[in-house]
């Protein structure tokens, strides 16, 4: 089993999950940890909010590696590991469509060719925002970082998906997508590309005729151009992902769930290890975020020495906390279940406040903690 | 408050919507038959309401005497446009189990969210003939803007036929407020705070959306005043959790300043202490809900 929270023997932490559990909070809190090791490490993240970056203090608008400034989080036994590394923290925000315009100037046989893919309608319609670009393009960059010697750990925050395996998955849909063969039945040509297709690709040639016409899209006749102009450099596309796709499942990455106790986010993460568990990945760590403090004894409220009123207050906040803990202690056991027992449920506090500073990143960071009551019994 | 037929439910992760939608769906029911149709991938509004019947399906089912449920798939959706466009139904059907509508799809992925808009505007002009109230559970905030928007990139790619024809109707549709409402769910923090500002801000002055109300989730009232927190010092735990209930207190009114300040109608909702957010906690909500929308 590999720790997760031991970064040594570990070169990348992919962090997967829903949105709104806090993800690149915990994405950061990881990276910050990794530094604090006395490692060098870059953190990427894919969402188009710059919520790390502002927790890190960093200007929203570079697309280049910024600089995290670390003094003063080193304490006193980090900063002896300090002098002995190279500790440095470096934040990156993706931008998709540069990426993708970037790796098509790279492939794109001629200067002519580049061109065509770059203003046709197709391809800028899929280097857009909505159609899992952006997944594709977070594993392009990270293998990039990846291939560059100079980070001792990359921690990546990739988008929030409601499905995990949309992120992991991207590249081979976008080979998929440029290697199909339905582009032979969108051509307006006849000829020797026909020949051979069965009796229902004809069919749905004529379907789609007719649905072009209709809707007045003319779309496939760009679909068919789109393709063509691939052709050249999808040899080059397929050995990025082929190389993204062992990255992943190489024993120097660690892939990681991060959720909240939310009953329906908790569905989501199951949901997600499952999907990953059949695409033969496995789920390292589920780092549950905003983990309610543990609630204190009635009693102390019998005992202490204060007003009654006061005493009434307080019994009530306890129960209504309480309720929440409880409802958080369901979810927990609900995750437990679901979950292969090789991966290991961490738990990052609740700060009682928004995290939005590096300080408050470091707390999170040093609080992450196995939630052992859960654990599978190591010793059956 | 005058209330528009269709309410689209959306706000950031985590801020409560699929219970926001459900709360609220139950409540409209109680003045008026009603339909609570489910976007959301996970069907996380039906459930809570205890009412999925398999895989959802895409026929409206019962879920208490004047509240139906539909749960809508964007897939399904494209599928009945084809199937409507294209007289060939068998044929259509193979095609669409082929690849090679997928392939059209990745390249035009708004198609579906597209037809998906075209569907909301035709129920709600059902409800209307019917007098019926909608409620949406949406998609989170960041993806309902990009869902929101589909109709004016459509009349980008397609100059004219069909589909364009439909993007001026959708169009008009988001932007008649007796027909089409958004309702922001947000929850007393500051990057859902945030979240809901822009959201409100972008559909209220670029899409042109007319009825925008903010939901102010998961609040609650300062219990502790300073003699009660100087007390319990020595209770350090006590004192920890009796700070965290002013906190949320605390930001529930900053973040009803400022939602007031954007120009948004702020409608509130408690933090539901129950040790299970399903139907009782839905029933509560929605008492509040109802009482909040009579009284306005």
């Amino acid at each position: 089993m590999k720790a997760p929270l031991d970064l040594k023997d570990h070169r990348l932490i992919i962090c997967l999950g829903p949105g709104g559990v806090g993800k690149t909070t915990v994405s950061a809190a990881l990276a910050l940890y990794g530094a604090m090791e006395g490692r060098a490490v870059d953190v990427m993240t894919v969402d188009p909010a710059p919520r790390l970056l502002d927790a890190l203090g960093l200007d929203a608008s570079s697309a280049e590696p910024q600089r995290v400034p670390l003094e003063g989080l080193l304490d006193g036994e980090l900063r002896k590991t300090a002098r002995r590394s190279r500790p440095r923290l470096r934040a990156l925000k993706l931008d998709p469509k540069a990426t993708f315009d970037a790796l098509v100037d790279r492939y794109a046989p001629s200067a002519t060719a580049r061109d065509t893919i770059l203003e046709n309608r197709i391809y800028r319609n899929l280097s857009g925002a909505l159609s899992g670009v952006g997944d594709y393009m977070a594993m392009e960059k990270l293998l990039e970082l990846h291939l560059a010697p100079d980070a001792d750990l990359i921690v990546l925050d990739t988008p929030p998906a409601s499905e995990a395996i949309d992120f992991l998955d991207a590249p081979r849909r976008l080979l998929d997508l440029l290697n199909s063969r339905a582009i032979t039945l969108l051509g307006r040509s006849g000829g020797s590309l026909l020949r051979g297709l069965k009796m229902v690709d004809f069919a749905a040639r004529t379907v789609l005729s007719a649905f072009d016409r209709a809707t007045g899209l003319h779309l496939l006749g760009d679909v068919q151009g789109f393709v063509e102009s691939f052709a050249g450099m999808y040899a080059g596309f397929a050995e990025r992902a082929q190389q993204a796709g062992e990255l992943l499942k190489s024993p120097a990455t660690i892939i990681v769930i991060v959720t909240t106790a939310e009953a329906a986010r908790i569905t989501q993460a199951r949901d997600f290890a499952a999907a990953l568990d059949k695409a033969g990945l496995q789920v390292d760590a589920v780092i549950v975020n905003r983990i309610m403090p543990e609630i204190p004894d009635a009693a102390e409220i019998a005992r202490a020495k204060i007003p009654p009123a006061l005493k009434r207050k307080l019994s009530r906040n306890l129960k209504d906390f309480a309720a929440l803990k409880q409802r958080e202690m369901h979810a927990l056991k609900d995750l437990r279940a679901g979950l292969s027992s090789k991966s290991v449920i961490f738990g990052a506090p609740d700060l009682g406040r928004e995290p939005r500073t590096l300080t408050d990143l470091a707390e999170i960071a040093r609080s992450l903690e196995v939630i052992h009551d859960l654990s599978p019994n190591p010793f059956p | 408050m005058t209330l528009p037929r269709l309410i689209f439910v959306t706000g950031k992760g985590g801020t409560g919507k699929s219970t926001v939608a459900a709360a609220l769906a139950l409540a409209l029911s109680r003045r008026r038959p009603t339909t609570l149709a489910d976007l959301d991938k996970r069907r996380s509004a039906l459930r809570l309401l205890g009412s999925l019947n398999g895989d959802g399906g895409t026929k409206p089912f019962t879920i208490a005497p004047d509240l139906e449920g539909i749960a809508l798939t964007p897939h399904a959706e494209l599928e009945a446009f084809i199937e409507r466009i294209v007289p060939l139904k068998a044929l259509s059907r193979r095609m669409l189990q082929s690849r090679t509508f997928s392939y059209v799809t990745a390249a035009l992925p708004g198609l579906e969210a597209f037809l998906m808009l075209e569907r909301l505007r035709i129920m709600a002009g059902d409800a209307a003939l019917r007098d019926r109230y909608l409620v949406v559970d949406g998609p989170a905030s960041g993806s309902a803007l990009e869902f929101l928007s589909v109709a004016e990139g459509v009349k980008g790619i397609a100059p004219g036929g069909t589909l364009n024809r439909l993007a001026s109707g959708v169009h008009s549709f988001l932007t008649d407020g007796t027909r089409f409402g958004v309702a922001i769910t947000v929850s007393p923090e500051e990057m859902a705070l945030r979240e809901a500002l822009e959201t409100a801000e972008v559909l209220k002055n670029r899409r042109g959306i007319k009825w925008i109300v903010a939901v102010l989730n998961s609040t609650s009232k300062p219990l502790f005043d300073a003699a009660d927190l100087a007390a319990l010092t020595p209770l350090k735990a006590h004192a920890h959790l009796a700070l965290r209930r002013n906190a949320i207190a605390q930001y529930t009114m900053r973040a009803r300043e400022q939602l007031k300040a954007a120009g948004l109608h702020v409608v509130e909702l408690p933090t539901i202490f129950l040790p299970e957010l399903g139907k009782a906690a839905a029933g509560q909500l929605a008492d509040k809900l109802e009482k909040t929308l009579t009284h306005q």
